[in-house]
Order: structure tokens, then sequence, then C-alpha cells
């Protein structure tokens, strides 16, 4: 089959779109930076956020024991490197650069066994902080203020010109209460482009691949906090930080149920009342 | 040209077993992990080539370090005072602050009480070096095991840790040279009070130099200083006005210099309070709101009212 050097090229097409394919439907992950540190966001009937080190939390979508591997690999190695050395040379560049992505890359490439089906995100408190973004392919992103990984580009895409055209600044001024605001609706933005997806709604001939967008981006507020309503019926909100003022040694957290309750965005109406 | 070569079987083409295929799961043994990586630990285990390079200054005051010690006979209790007390709030931990080679003093601001994890704690009696590797091992574990099994480690399974990494340290401590007795003082946040007293949320745990653990009621207390100040606990506890478990956060800090003051009496490798240069003993309290250091002027202050005055009941 490799006698002929397109054939390469080929499979590996052929992989991306069945990875792909398989990554679609999956809840996309907000990550924010905040006043306090750094907000990871996501709605599952599981867990989805993951502690890895003392400043170090993972995140992920895709097939479960995938990412379960991966979650091992970096966890393991953030143990021993931290036990080895010191704490604090643990630290999200080495373990993107020199424990996941190449891995993943391997596994990627190696078109005879089977792909490894997961994009992860990956936060780090610092100076400055920093959020990650590895894809299924081994490549990477990084941000100092907020990141997302989603079921496919376009949904990534969609969810980053939802944060883009928000009047709020990104970065480290926002308010926990508003960072969580923020993620819920760009996950509810990236939630219903999958959907858009699921169904085929019909691409814009007048833009080329690349540049799709759902047009799920101008959603307005309302609509966006009644489809989330409509997705906790079934499921909960996982929203858990990495705290910067946090008296123990280890700074993630899980939000208790009631502290989501309490920061929940209210649709208009509901505003109009309280007041 | 179009050669006619015959399709590589796809079989010989297959790469070698990538990283993710090797990646397994140790369900949370920090120790199995370390092994796998071909950590050795640096106390116990096979090392008998000298290569171990446990420090020769030790908490005792027991004969100075060069001495050749006689493997036979059983390594006595190290130097230092460390005492752990129940009281209303959970459990109080102190300790003294001198570290000695034979009669000279290493170190004076050592610190014996050494936080795990949030709600735990473990009080050091014996060789440091050996101690300290211990308390940073069992700190990894517990988080490791936290953050690869998605949940705490169980009261059982950490007490259980501690004895292992003592037995470890067997081959050490018959030399005579790395004997860790420690006391494991933890948090129950998961204890639910039952009408029965002797039980409570705080729980002391005393090892003996080869690992038996032993869980006391009341108090514990560890270090050669120990035999001066074991029957006055005993004496408070049962005929004292106020019981041990039942005193509040000051009358247990008064108790606890007192006890440490007493010791210093008796014992040279126990230090008192150095006044002159403010090193006071360390007091560490685990309660509801985990583990806490009392701050220095606290003591202080404690030390002037309750030891070399007689202000305080």
């Amino acid at each position: 089959m490799l006698d002929e050097h397109y054939r390469y090229l080929e499979a590996i097409q052929n992989r991306r779109d069945y990875i792909e394919d398989q990554i679609q439907a999956g809840s996309p992950v907000v990550g924010l930076v905040y006043n306090d540190g750094i907000l990871i966001l996501t709605v599952t009937s599981g867990q989805k956020i993951y502690e890895v080190y003392n400043d170090l939390a993972l995140s992920a979508i895709g097939h479960t024991a995938d990412v379960e591997r991966l979650r091992l690999l970096v966890t393991d190695a953030a143990s021993v490197q931290g036990f080895q050395s010191s704490v604090d040379d643990v630290t999200l560049h080495r373990l993107t650069h020199f424990v996941l992505c190449p891995p993943i890359k391997q596994s990627f490439e190696s078109i005879f066994n089977s792909p490894t089906i997961a994009k992860i995100l990956m936060a780090e408190l610092g100076h400055p902080h920093q959020l990650v973004a590895v894809n299924y392919d081994g490549t990477t992103r990084t941000s100092q203020k907020a990141e997302v990984i989603g079921g496919t580009d376009t949904v990534e895409r969609t969810m980053r010109n939802y944060m883009g055209q928000t009047d709020i600044r990104l970065g480290d001024e926002l308010t926990l209460k508003q960072a969580f605001e923020l993620a819920l609706l760009t996950w509810a933005v990236g939630r219903t482009a999958s959907s858009a997806t699921e169904y085929g709604f019909t691409l814009d001939p007048d833009r080329g691949e690349s540049d799709q967008t759902s047009e799920a981006e101008d959603f307005s507020t309302d609509e966006l906090i009644g489809f989330v309503r409509a997705e906790l019926e079934e499921r909960l909100v996982e929203a858990s930080i990495l705290q910067i003022s946090k008296r123990s040694k280890s700074k993630f957290r899980r939000l208790t149920a009631d502290e989501v309750e309490d920061m929940m965005p209210l649709d208009s109406d509901k505003a109009q009342n309280n007041k | 040209m179009h050669t006619n070569r015959q399709s590589p079987n796809p079989e010989d083409l297959k790469p070698a077993q990538h990283v993710l295929d090797q990646v397994v799961d140790y369900q949370g043994n920090f120790l199995d992990l370390l092994q796998a990586h071909s950590i050795q630990l640096q106390f116990g285990r096979n090392n008998f080539d000298g290569a171990n390079t446990v420090s020769l200054t030790r908490l005792s005051g027991l004969g100075s370090a060069a001495t050749m010690v006689n493997p036979s006979e059983q390594p006595l209790t190290e130097g230092t005072t460390v005492v752990a007390v129940r009281y209303q709030d959970g459990i109080m931990v102190a300790g003294d602050r001198r570290a000695t080679a034979g009669n000279v003093v290493m170190h004076d601001r050592a610190d014996k009480v050494l936080e795990i994890d949030e709600y735990s704690v473990m009080a050091i009696a014996g060789a440091p070096a050996v101690a300290y590797e211990m308390a940073r091992t069992l700190e990894h574990s517990f988080q490791y095991f936290r953050r690869s099994q998605l949940q705490e480690l169980s009261i059982e399974g950490k007490i259980r840790m501690v004895s292992r990494l003592i037995r470890d340290n067997m081959s050490l401590a018959l030399q005579g040279i790395g004997g860790v007795i420690p006391i494991f003082a933890l948090f129950d946040r998961s204890y639910l009070a039952d009408s029965s007293a002797s039980t409570s949320a705080g729980r002391i745990f005393f090892y003996d130099v080869l690992g038996a653990q032993f869980e006391t009621v009341d108090f514990a207390t560890s270090g050669s200083g120990s035999v001066w100040i074991r029957g006055v606990l005993h004496y408070l506890d049962r005929w004292s006005d106020t019981p041990l478990a039942q005193m509040d956060l000051s009358q247990a800090t008064n108790t606890i210099l007192r006890l440490l003051d007493t010791a210093a009496e008796f014992d040279a490798a126990t230090s008192g309070a150095n006044v002159k240069s403010e090193i006071y003993p360390i007091i560490k309290t685990i309660t509801q709101e985990g583990v806490q250091g009392l701050p220095v002027e606290q003591i202080r202050q404690t030390y002037q009212n309750a030891v070399l005055s007689r202000t305080m009941a």
C-alpha cells in the first residue's frame, strides 16, 4: 500500500476524517483566566476536568479510554518529576512538549495502529498563566487568557469568535462570576454549533472551508441561556478552578453545586424581576 | 521505468509499540510508580554498599556518629522530644528544635513536626535525613493517589503507607544509623460522632522502629525525652481537673509547653525554649480547618505566662 507516496497522504487524510468523525459530538471545554487564577468549564454527566499537579489541570474531549491513558501518562510524569527534582520543576511546557505531544503525534502517524481519539486542554497557574490546547495530531495552541477545545475546527472557531466579540475584556481582570458566565455561554455557542453540524447545516458557499463558522455565534444571550437550561435537565455543569488564593499547596478545586447555582446567569426577564 | 516490486507486507511495517500502549495503571501506588522508573528511595532497601548517603547527623544524643554500632543491639529511642495530644478541637502536635550528633549541637532550629497533607502531620524522632525523605515520599504518595484515582486515600491506606516506609527502612534501622520513630496524627473529616467517647475525628498513630503501628487514643510521645513526660501525660489525663481531650486551645498549649520544658530539664538532647534567640518549640494543630501552625508570638506569650511564671492555671 505504501509503495506509492501519495497513498500515505491519503491514509493520513482518512485518519483525520475518522478521528474528526468520532470526536465531533463531544462536549466542548472552555478555559478562562480570571482575577484569582484559571477557570475550566464544561457540561457533562461524569468528570472531565482533572487535577494533574499543584498548579496544573487537564481536560479533554474524545474517547474516554484514550483520554484516560493520556491523563495517566501526564499525571505519572508530573508526579515522578516533582519527586525526583522538585515541585517547581513540573511545568506545563515540559509536560506538553516532552510528555504529551510526542506520543500523540506518533499515535496519529502510525497509520497501522489504532488512533488516539482525544483533544486535550491543559492549564497552568504561573507568571503568566498558560492554557494549551493539544490537538489529536500533536499540534498545540497556546494562550495566556483563554483557550477552547471542541469537536471540530468550526466549533472552536465559532467559540473563539463569540468570545472575541463580547464587551468583556479577557484576562486577569475578570471576576469568577464574569468568567463563569462567559465560559458557560461560550460552551453553549460551541455546543449549538456542533449540533448544527450534526444536523448538517448548510455551509456558506462564499466562504472557504477554513473560514466556516456557525451562525451560533450570533445567538442572543437569552437564547443561549435557554439552550443551557435544556441541556442541564440531563447533565451538570462541571467547573473547576486553579485558585491562587487557595491555602493548600495544590491549587485545584472543583466548584460545589451551590457555587455553580449562585453563578448561573439569569436571562433578561429574571434579571429584571430581581431588580 | 516501472520497477515491479512486491508491496511490503503491512505486518512488517508496524512500528514498534508506542508509548501510549505502555501506560500502566499503578492503582495510585506511588512506590510502584517510582520502582517502574527505576528510582530508588534514598533510605533502606538493598543499600549495603555504602553508596547510600544518609546523613550521619541525627536527632540523637546517644553515642557519636562515628561509633560502630553492634547490629544486634536494639537501637535506643533517639534524642529529641515530640508529643501529640488530643484536645477539644482536634490534635496538637509539638516538638523541640534541637538536632545533635553525639554531644555536638548540629542545628538548633530543626522542624520535627512535618505537614504531610491538609489534615495530617508527622512528628519525627530519629535520623533527620531519613525522616525528611520519608515525609516527602509520604506527601507525594498521598497526592499521587488522589490525582490518579480521583479520590482521597483512606485513613487506613495512609496509615499503612507510613508503616510500609518504616519497614522498608529496616536495614538501616537495624544497623542503628537510620532509625525513624514517628508519630502520625490526622483528622478524619468523614468521621461521624457517635455516643462512644473513646473515638473522635482526631487520631494518633504511634510506630516502633520496625514499622508496627499502634493507635493511641489520647496522646503519644516519642524520642529520648519522652520517657520523662509519658508518666506526666498519663497522670494529667487521668487525674487533673481537665482531661486532655477536653482542653481548649490555650490549655493545651500551656500543657504542651510545660511538658517539653520538663523533658528538656532531664534530657540533654532536648532543647527547651531559647528565649534570648527567640527559638521556641514548634506547635501545630489539626482541626476541622486543617493543619495550622501556632504563630511564634502566641507561643512566646504562652511560654512567658505558663512556663516562666504561674499566671496561667
